[in-house]
This record gives structure tokens, C-alpha cells and sequence, in this order.
């Protein structure tokens, strides 16, 4: 890219050369507008360190001073940074986010559940309002081993020997998972 | 040139500023920091501070106090928050609280303004005049409308607001830059009238805000009026007002300062014509107190559920505000903490040198910039009322301002071509258990089949924590038309008119200079943008040009005369107005820069777009 006030090639969201701050990517890819690479694995650290060191860069209140073109397209940008770190930092909305674009289910078109995983589910429901303990903590497992596939199929997925497909199915059990230990936990 | 900081309280104001390397409050004529956040209204205009205060009780019905309760605040509202006034509000229109002084009516934002200019006044002695900008502090959990309200009255000051930064946020910056500290704070914050409670991290320099909580009627006022209403049935005067009233507050206030010290308060007081004579142990004023201190820590206990911390993982505790002196709060502050509070700085002085820090960040000159950074959050939850009167929020509460959601909307109509949206503030599921923020009509849909528009509506919540909302049709590209119907505060056209009933003229040769660089800025964003719209008219929209040419001409008008407010509010308007315009041209220059046309044709666009 070149920037638009000196005309230099520039990288990220600031001129080294002029310091002027370059309009953000329309629809911007929440680990690059971090300056992070595309991973599942993410630790809440790095996450954190990345937002602030961008937040730095872009923040209105580097700009305060500034024409209304500068101001505009730092809040833009900050709002941006903001919801990338707000989408990234949560493991489930991550794995939405890598495997479909989108941080969350799609409103139309949600993968159709395995109709053996949703037979298993209406037993452990009825299991779990009869009042059987141990229903619910089987429920806790299938969650531990869906959440060790869903890395699996992310970390095969890196290391470029797979496809996020089945994601999100894996995703949507796990979301029907959390709202039946929710209810019941409550 | 200076940034000052200003702290806006309820009971008390103070403003800041940094010289060299440390910031410090300024002083008045009296050599007093402190200007009491007190109006009262003479024929021959408007006194505030100390002078506003001395003889009030004679002149209660004209003497404000406690305005800032009433900041963004509709009638009904400021009547149930009134307590009990010594001045009366206003009947009338609904939207905002108007207080009556004799025949006229004043708006809160008004009396705060008149606070605001004798702090600038104070300033403008302290510093030569020269004075740029300023921060205004504000709760950290006033909501939308009274952030409007309090820029609002900065503007009417003659101020131009920089930013509203939280007060215990300023707490923290105050606090932060001298320890050097590492680690998560809670800022504890009890003023005369609000309580504030936040938690905040501090990394590598950068003061991020984790949670925000609080009550924003609840202060050390509120422990004078218990007392006070002692004092009054003592004198069998329970329904006492005005001036009876305000003896009985005063000798309160009096006994709740020597408290903080002594053992043992001596009350003197004639409350007309009965004379209460009593003794008021720390042990009593405790017991009497005590339930309204415990209020606070239902507050604090959410702001850690929210920062998703424990007791354990808070570094430390700082307290600010002047109520934070009274050792029951102290104590209860430890025992809930389980850690003694902070309270080296001035609790009273701790947010004005927090925001005159903050204001000197702002200067982009400031050495400091390079090393800090605020990250805030927004205190309340956005949404919008869906079917059946149930909230659908969009920005949740704690979220990292700047912040944008968005949501698309369509029609359920054939041919229908407006949508109506009711913005709420709050926690509750239900929009009438929130706060009304504003209903926008969308108008202009291009009239489809039901279903077919797809509006997307784009809320902003910038980095004083204020709310836009912008509308656009995806389906036809067509910028919907919104109209903002705030449900409480002050219209713009309002604003402009006491804004235009307010200048005063006050030539010096520092507004002399001003006032010629403030044409040149005129002249040069102007003369950019007729030189980018003669260039490309082509990717204006519809009825933008005709925006353009009015604001344009606003300005000429506002340079034929010689007020330099006038011209920089104009300049700064016509900036704003055409801030979007430049940015598709640049955006568009890019987009033909990455298909690979010729790099002059590109390079004389881009010539183009970095005046504007």
C-alpha cells in the first residue's frame, strides 16, 4: 500500500514515514489488524499485548489534535481493534470466526446436528431433570473431549494436513452442550 | 498554550493544569483550590463559588447547588432525584429539568456552564490567557445523555471539550504516573453526590479500565442530609425548606468535617427560632450513616464480578473524592478490600491533576504521550427495543470504547419506506426497565417488497463515551435519512442559541491572534474542499453537496465578523461535515492505486485528497 498524504509505500496502520494514519480495511481481518498471525491457539497474554500495542498506534487519543479525516478514521480503527480483541479472546467465537469468517453461528443455514450426538443429548437431558447427578457430569466430559477435537482439528489444520469442516458442527454440539449445563448448573 | 483539566463536581470544582513536569491545581484570587460548585442568580448575573455560597441561606430560592444531580436529567427524573431542594424546578416540557429563578428558567446545563467559565476564568489569570483546550471530568457512570450535557456545557462556556474523561479513571492517571505502579487497582470515588467505583489495570504504561460501577445518587451529601434531618425534627421543623433548611445542612456539614478528626462535634444551630444545641459523637454520625457507606460495596462487589476478578487479585485500593474522608468510609473501605486504601494525594484535588494529565497527553506535544495510554470503557450496556418491548443489546457494558455495532434492519410492509428504532441504555431485559436514549425514524427506504431492505444501522460510542448513529440501505446503496429525536436533553438548535445569547467579547490581543488564526484555518479548509468537490464531484451523495454549500456558507458568514468562536466552531463543523467525503476519496484512490492504473494518475488524486 501507499500512503495517502506522503505517497511511500507503507505497512500497517501508520506512515512510518509521515505518520499519517491510512484509512482501515473495510472488512478487516481481525488477526491482522492485531498484527497476529491466523491460529486457534491464542493466549489471553499475547492477545492482550498485540491490542495494546496497536491500541497505542490508533487511539483517538493520539489524534486529538488532528483534522476530522485523521479523528474519523481512528476511531474507526480503534473500534476495529476493539472488536477483533473482542472476538479473538473468546475460544468458541475464535474457532466461528477461523472456520466460517463470522464470530457466531450463521442467522440462516447452522450446520444440522448428528442425529446420534442429539439422541445422546435428549437421554442426558431427561437423565439430568429426573435428578441423576451423573448425567450432568457426563455431559462435562463430552464437552472436555469436544473442545480436545475441536483443537485437534485446528492444530492438524495449521500444520496443513486437514480442513476445518466439520468445525462447525463440532461447534454448534458444543454450543447445545454449554445452554443444557447452563440450565442446569443454574 | 495550555490544556487545563477540570474536575466538575457536585459539592466542589477544581482546575488543573501541568507545568513542566507535574501537574497541580490552580489557585483563585483567594488562594483557594477549590470553587464551590455554586450558582446563585443577582440581577446583575450570576455569582459563583464562594461568593455564591455566602449569605445562600437568604437567598435559597436563587442559590444552586448540587446541579450536576440534574445534568442530562428529565423533569420527572430530576424530581425524583431532588431530595430536598431549596430551589424549585421548573414545570413544563418533559425533556430536560429546568430550575425556576424568579420569572426566568434555567437549564442545568446552563448553571454548569456558569461553573465552568469561573474556573476558566481562574485558569485564564493563573496561565496569561492562554489557554486551548480542556478535559472535563465525568462519573464514570453518567450515561449518554449527561455526557451530551456536560460537553454541552463546555461548549457553552467557551471551552473547547477535548475529551470527558471518568473521573476515577483521572484518579488513577494522578496516581499511576507517580507511583510508577504495576497491577490492578480499584478507584473507590465518593463525592458529594455520586458514587463511582472501577477497577483498572495498569501494563507497560497503558491504563486500561476492566469494570465500571456505581450509583449516581449517592455522596456525602446524602450523610448531611441524615444529620440535617435530625437536627430539624430536634428543632420540630421536619418539613422545614429553604433557608431554615440550608442552616440545618450547613451546621450537618460542619459536624461530619469536624468528625473526621475529632471525637466529639458540637452542633450550635438556629433553626427558625428554635435553637438545637447538641453534642454528635463519631460512634452516632457512624450508626447514622452506616447503612448509606454499605450501599457502595454492592457497587464494588459487581465491578469485580464484572472485571471477572477476586479480592485477592486487587493490588491496591485508591480513594478519591472528598466523602472518603469520613473514617467510617475508610474502615469499611479496608475491611472490604481487606487492604489499607491509597490515600497519599489530595482526595479532593486527585481527579483535577488526573485530567489536567490527561489534557496535556492531548496536546500531541506531551512527553508523557509516548509512554501512556487510557484505554476506557463504556459503563452501560446499548441496545435496541425489539418485539414485544424486550432489549436487544448491541454494546455491552465494559466494552473498550471506541466502540461500533451494527445491525441491519428490514421492512415488514410492501412499500415501506421508514423504520422506527428506539435506542436504550441499561442492564434490564425490558426498554422500559432502561433508559430512553433516542428514537430515530429511518426514512428514504427505497420502497421493495417486504423484507427485501436490508437497512444497516451503525452505532458509534466514541472515546467520550457519546453515541451516533449512522443508516444505510445495502440493498440500493442509498444513505437512509435519520432522524434523532433525543428523549431527554437539549436540542442542538437550543445549544446554538444560548451559544449565540452568551458571547461575550472579550477582546485581548491573545484573541486577536487567535482570531486571525482562526481565519487562516477557515480559509484553508474551505478552499480544499471546493477544491476537491470541483475535482470530484463524482462520488458525492446525494444531498451532500448541498450540506457542503450550507455549512460553507455559514462560515463566510461567520468570518464577516470578528468572533473567533464563532469561525473555529464553523471551520470545525465544515471539517467534521466533510471528514467522510475525504476519506471515500482516498479510500477510492487506493482502491484505483491496487488495480495497477498509472502511478501519476494515482499520485494526482492523492495530491488532491491530502488537503482536504
Amino acid at each position: 500500500m501507499i500512503c495517502w498524504k506522503c505517497h511511500e509505500a507503507v505497512q500497517g496502520p501508520v506512515c512510518a514515514s509521515c505518520g499519517a494514519l491510512q484509512p482501515p480495511p473495510p472488512k478487516p481481518d481481525y488477526f491482522a489488524v492485531l498484527g497476529l498471525k491466523r491460529s486457534y491457539v491464542l493466549d489471553r497474554a499475547t492477545l492482550e499485548t498485540a491490542w495494546r500495542a496497536v491500541s497505542r498506534k490508533v487511539h483517538p487519543d493520539r489524534y486529538a489534535g488532528k483534522r476530522a479525516l485523521e479523528r474519523r478514521m481512528s476511531l474507526q480503527w480503534t473500534a476495529a481493534v476493539n472488536e477483533a480483541r473482542r472476538v479473538l479472546r473468546d475460544p468458541e467465537s475464535r474457532a466461528w470466526y477461523l472456520a466460517t469468517g463470522i464470530p457466531r453461528p450463521p442467522e440462516r443455514g447452522a450446520p444440522a446436528l448428528d442425529p446420534v450426538f442429539l439422541e445422546e443429548m435428549f437421554e442426558l437431558r431427561f437423565e439430568a431433570e429426573a435428578g441423576d447427578p451423573e448425567a450432568l457430569e457426563r455431559a462435562r466430559e463430552i464437552h472436555t473431549t469436544l473442545e480436545a477435537e475441536i483443537a485437534r482439528r485446528f492444530a492438524a489444520w495449521s500444520a496443513g494436513e486437514g480442513d476445518l469442516d466439520a468445525v462447525p458442527e463440532r461447534l454448534t454440539r458444543l454450543r447445545y452442550l454449554n445452554s443444557m449445563l447452563r440450565e442446569h448448573e443454574a | 498554550m495550555s490544556n487545563i483539566g477540570i474536575d466538575l463536581g457536585t459539592t466542589n470544582s477544581l482546575v488543573a493544569v501541568v507545568m513542566g513536569d507535574n501537574a497541580r491545581c490552580l489557585l483563585d484570587d483567594d488562594e483557594q483550590a477549590i470553587t464551590p460548585s455554586a450558582v446563585r442568580y443577582t440581577p446583575e448575573g450570576a455569582l459563583v463559588g464562594r461568593p455564591a455560597l455566602e449569605g445562600a441561606a437568604e437567598h435559597a430560592a436563587t442559590t444552586i447547588t448540587s446541579v450536576k444531580r440534574f445534568m442530562g436529567r428529565s423533569l420527572k427524573e430530576a424530581q425524583a432525584a431532588a431530595g430536598e431542594l431549596h430551589y424549585a424546578l421548573a414545570e413544563g416540557d418533559d425533556a430536560v429539568a429546568r430550575i425556576q429563578i424568579g420569572e426566568t428558567t434555567v437549564t442545568p446545563v446552563e448553571v454548569s456552564a456558569e461553573i465552568l467559565k469561573a474556573l476558566k476564568r481562574v485558569a485564564a489569570d493563573c496561565l496569561l490567557g492562554q489557554i486551548n483546550g480542556a478535559v472535563i471530568t465525568v462519573p464514570a457512570y453518567f450515561d449518554d445523555a449527561q455526557r451530551q450535557a456536560t460537553r454541552d456545557a463546555g461548549r457553552l462556556a467557551g471551552l473547547e471539550v477535548l475529551r470527558l474523561l471518568n473521573e476515577p479513571t483521572a484518579a488513577a492517571i494522578a496516581y499511576g504516573l507517580q507511583e510508577g505502579s504495576h497491577g490492578k487497582y480499584a478507584v473507590y470515588d465518593l463525592g458529594g453526590g455520586t458514587f463511582d467505583i472501577s477497577i483498572l489495570e495498569l501494563t507497560e504504561g497503558v491504563f486500561q479500565v476492566l469494570s465500571t460501577a456505581g450509583d449516581t445518587h449517592l455522596g456525602g451529601d446524602d450523610f448531611d442530609l441524615l444529620l440535617a434531618r435530625q437536627l430539624l425534627e430536634a428543632a420540630n421543623q421536619p418539613d422545614a425548606s429553604g433557608g431554615v433548611f440550608r442552616r440545618a445542612i450547613e451546621a450537618a456539614r460542619a459536624a461530619k468535617e469536624t468528625l473526621t478528626d475529632a471525637e466529639v462535634a458540637a452542633i450550635d444551630v438556629d433553626l427558625g427560632g428554635t435553637r438545637v444545641t447538641r453534642e454528635v459523637s463519631r460512634a452516632d454520625f457512624d450508626a447514622l450513616i452506616h447503612s448509606t457507606v454499605d450501599r457502595t460495596l454492592t457497587a464494588c462487589a459487581q465491578a469485580l464480578k464484572d472485571a471477572q476478578l477476586t479480592l485477592d487479585d486487587v493490588d491496591g485500593v485508591v480513594l478519591v473524592g472528598g466523602s472518603t474522608r469520613v473514617p467510617l468510609v475508610r474502615k469499611v473501605v479496608e475491611d472490604f478490600f481487606q487492604k489499607p486504601p491509597f490515600c497519599d494525594l489530595d482526595p479532593d484535588q486527585v481527579v483535577a491533576l488526573g485530567a489536567a494529565m490527561q489534557a496535556d497527553l492531548l496536546t500531541g506535544t506531551s512527553e508523557l504521550a509516548d509512554d501512556l495510554l487510557l484505554l476506557d470503557v463504556v459503563p452501560l450496556s446499548l441496545g435496541l427495543e425489539t418485539m414485544g418491548g424486550v432489549v436487544e443489546k448491541l454494546i455491552f457494558r465494559c466494552t473498550p470504547i471506541p466502540s461500533q455495532a451494527s445491525e441491519t434492519f428490514t421492512t415488514h410492509v410492501d412499500g415501506q419506506t421508514a423504520v422506527d428504532i428506539h435506542v436504550l441504555q441499561g442492564e434490564r431485559e425490558m426498554a422500559s426497565d432502561c433508559r430512553s436514549l433516542a428514537r430515530f425514524k429511518l426514512r428514504g427506504i427505497p420502497a421493495m417488497p417486504a423484507g427485501l431492505p436490508r437497512v444497516k444501522v451503525v452505532f458509534t460510542v466514541d472515546a467520550d463515551g457519546i453515541l451516533t448513529v449512522t443508516a444505510k440501505e445495502e440493498y440500493t446503496n442509498t444513505e437512509a435519512q435519520i432522524e434523532v429525536q433525543p428523549s431527554y436533553g437539549l436540542e442542538e438548535e437550543e445549544i446554538e442559541q444560548m451559544l449565540e445569547d452568551a458571547i461575550d467579547f472579550a477582546e485581548t490581543d491573545v484573541d486577536a491572534r487567535m482570531l486571525v488564526e482562526a481565519r487562516v484555518e477557515a480559509e484553508q479548509v474551505m478552499s480544499a474542499l471546493e477544491k476537491a468537490i470541483r475535482h470530484d464531484a463524482g462520488i458525492l451523495l446525494d444531498g451532500e453537496l448541498e450540506s457542503f454549500t450550507a455549512a460553507i456558507a455559514s462560515l463566510k458568514e461567520a468570518m464577516a465578523g470578528n468572533d473567533r468562536r464563532k469561525i473555529a466552531d464553523s471551520t470545525y463543523k465544515l471539517d467534521e461535515l466533510s471528514a467522510p467525503y475525504a476519506q471515500r476519496r482516498i479510500e477510492r484512490d487506493l482502491q484505483i492505486a491496487l488495480k495497477g492504473r498509472s502511478a501519476d494518475e494515482v499520485a494526482i488524486n492523492l495530491n488532491i485528497a491530502d488537503k482536504v
